[in-house]
């Protein structure tokens, strides 16, 4: 895949000197660089795309409140896995049609990048070990995807080390890309887990714009699972097209023939949800995506979604094949309603800690008996 | 680029239109923009119909290919446009026939659920509800019933139905489309 250049760089003054801009200053010396003032942003809302172009900047500033958040899947009435983010970047510098950052972002759009790294790491411990009887599951994929910017931030080398260290806790780094070189060289002590999203190659490459083709990604993850992580797969969103069953069958049938189900945390599903505003958005910025061209209705939580019956459908024939093809990993679905999970799994868990103890229970077992690829 | 048709800036500025919506009818091919003006008119369409005509049209062309005036001249709309009723009644009818366009299987799972209804034969006391858009897992049947005489007739069809297997043909119509 094509790794991300911005076109320039904004620096927020008083941050000049943080570990991660002049790593990035060293990596792209020939870039023009601003300083800014606190708060002020140079405007893209006269562009066409304000958007995608706000992805071409690069800022560097302070994140000034809490980095630690609840999932959003915790939303009343769908079943929750008890899932924390943490962000150190907000947007992504790929472009997926679906991206719910199109909406959620629109103002705010320059890729931002929080310097204090240092305070995120004195919140997540004072948060993880003050409590060593409780498990945490806490990823990076939220506002972003957690590898794009490693080849220019080299985040991970900070990360990964810190998690490693503890034993209730495991970091998530979520991904559509193969940017996984600087996590080679670490030790992740069974702490990390890397996941890729899945879709069948024929959707990547009409929707996942600028993210490493499906065989980009197997081939990132067979490396990763050689040097040591865990490794997640999310179907998520899934996508209902005409030769669904064929283009998920073909899928999973080559991801589980290279990758050892025994390295594998954790996998998911998940239905493609938009909100009415990101509908709207995906008209004006990608009129040809077929994505609002399925049979989707508008749910209680007023995000439109494949009609009930359909995505039942679609998650037990996922399901039914990721538990054949690795019986013993866990299988969950995000931000379905109880009736569907009892659908598709024959119930639904009791309450939030009994899914993130189903989820989590295998994953923190003693890395020591990972058998090595 | 589409040319612009005239009649068409005329009927949003009748119609006061956004501009989102005027722009987007003006993106079309204008043979595409000429078909909906013909049919708006006719049914006087304001913003918010003319909206769920846009993205209906919009996306039955993208899933099918072909072009907008093209389905426009579907039989099931020509039929409907050619109803000699009230405006209202023209306009639902025009609604659901490019709704089941646009959503043939979920049109497919009402019919058949309907079907099942129709079978159930439960008569004009019991009114059998699916849940809204068919999120959720629960079907609700309303008894309205004047008299013991009359719950007990109603109690023993659906008990009748259980056993024949009918209900179980409904839920298993929802459970898996
Ligand atoms: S990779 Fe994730 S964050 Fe980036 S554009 Fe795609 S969906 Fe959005």
């Amino acid at each position: 895949m094509h790794h991300y250049q911005p076109q320039d760089i904004l620096i927020e003054r008083g941050e000049e000197n943080a570990p991660v801009v002049r790593r990035v200053l060293q990596r792209l010396p020939q870039l023009p660089v601003r300083l800014v003032d606190r708060g002020s942003r140079p405007s893209t809302e006269s562009l066409v795309d304000p958007f995608g172009a706000g992805k071409k900047t690069l800022l560097f500033t302070r994140n000034r409140s809490r980095f630690l958040e609840h999932c959003p899947a915790g939303t009343p009435g769908l079943v929750c896995c008890n899932y924390l983010v943490v962000s150190l970047i907000s947007n992504c510098p790929m472009d997926c049609s679906y991206c719910f950052l199109q909406d959620y972002l629109a103002n705010n759009p320059l890729l931002t990048v929080y310097t204090n790294v240092d305070d995120l790491l004195g919140e997540l411990a004072a948060v993880v070990d003050r409590q060593p009887w409780k498990q945490f599951r806490i990823g990076t994929g939220e506002l972003s995807d957690s590898l794009a910017l490693d080849p220019l931030l080299g985040f991970s080398a900070e990360l990964v080390p810190f998690f490693a260290q503890r034993d209730n806790v495991l970091l998530e780094l979520k991904t559509k890309t193969d940017c996984v070189e600087g996590l080679l060289e670490l030790d992740p002590q069974g702490r990390t887990v890397v996941s890729w999203t899945i879709t069948p190659a024929e959707i990547t490459e009409a929707e996942e714009h600028g993210t490493a083709s499906f065989a980009e990604r197997l081939d990132a993850a067979r490396q990763v699972e050689r040097a040591g992580y865990r490794l997640g797969f999310h179907f998520d969103p899934l996508i209902e097209y005409p030769d669904w069953q064929a283009g998920y069958g073909r899928t999973i049938e080559r991801l589980f023939s290279a990758i050892d189900p025994r390295h594998v945390a954790w996998l998911s599903l998940g239905s493609l949800r938009l909100t009415p505003a990101l509908r709207a958005t995906m008209r004006r910025r990608f009129p040809h995506t077929r994505l609002l061209s399925g049979e989707q209705v508008r749910c209680a939580d007023g995000k439109w979604r494949t009609f009930q019956p359909r995505r039942v459908k679609m998650y037990r024939t996922l399901s039914r094949w990721l538990r054949r093809a690795a019986p013993s990993v866990p299988v969950y679905m995000c931000m379905e309603t109880a009736p569907v999970w009892e659908k598709v799994f024959g119930q639904a868990p009791g309450c939030d800690k009994d899914l993130a103890h189903t989820i989590l229970s295998p994953s923190l077992t003693d890395p020591a008996t990972i058998d090595a690829p | 680029m589409p040319s612009t048709l005239p009649a068409v800036g005329l009927y949003a500025e009748q119609k006061r239109l956004s501009q989102a919506t005027l722009a987007r009818w003006r993106s079309w091919p204008t043979t595409d923009q000429q078909a909906l003006l013909t049919v708006a008119q006719e049914l006087r369409l304001g913003e918010n119909h003319l909206r769920d005509f846009l993205d209906w049209l919009e996306e039955i062309v993208l899933r099918d290919g072909g072009s907008i005036a093209a389905v426009l001249q579907q039989p099931a709309v020509r039929r409907a446009l050619k109803l000699g009723r009230s405006r209202n009644d023209k306009l639902k009818a025009v609604k659901d026939a490019l709704r089941r366009l646009r959503y043939p299987e979920i049109a497919r799972l009402e019919h058949e659920l309907q079907t099942c209804v129709k079978a159930l034969a439960l008569g004009p006391q019991v009114r059998v509800a699916f849940p809204p858009a068919f999120e959720g897992d629960e079907v609700t049947l309303e008894v309205r019933v004047k008299s013991a005489k009359d719950l007990d007739a109603v109690v023993s069809r659906i008990r009748q139905r259980l056993t024949d297997g009918t209900f179980q043909r409904l839920f298993e119509l929802l459970d898996e489309a």
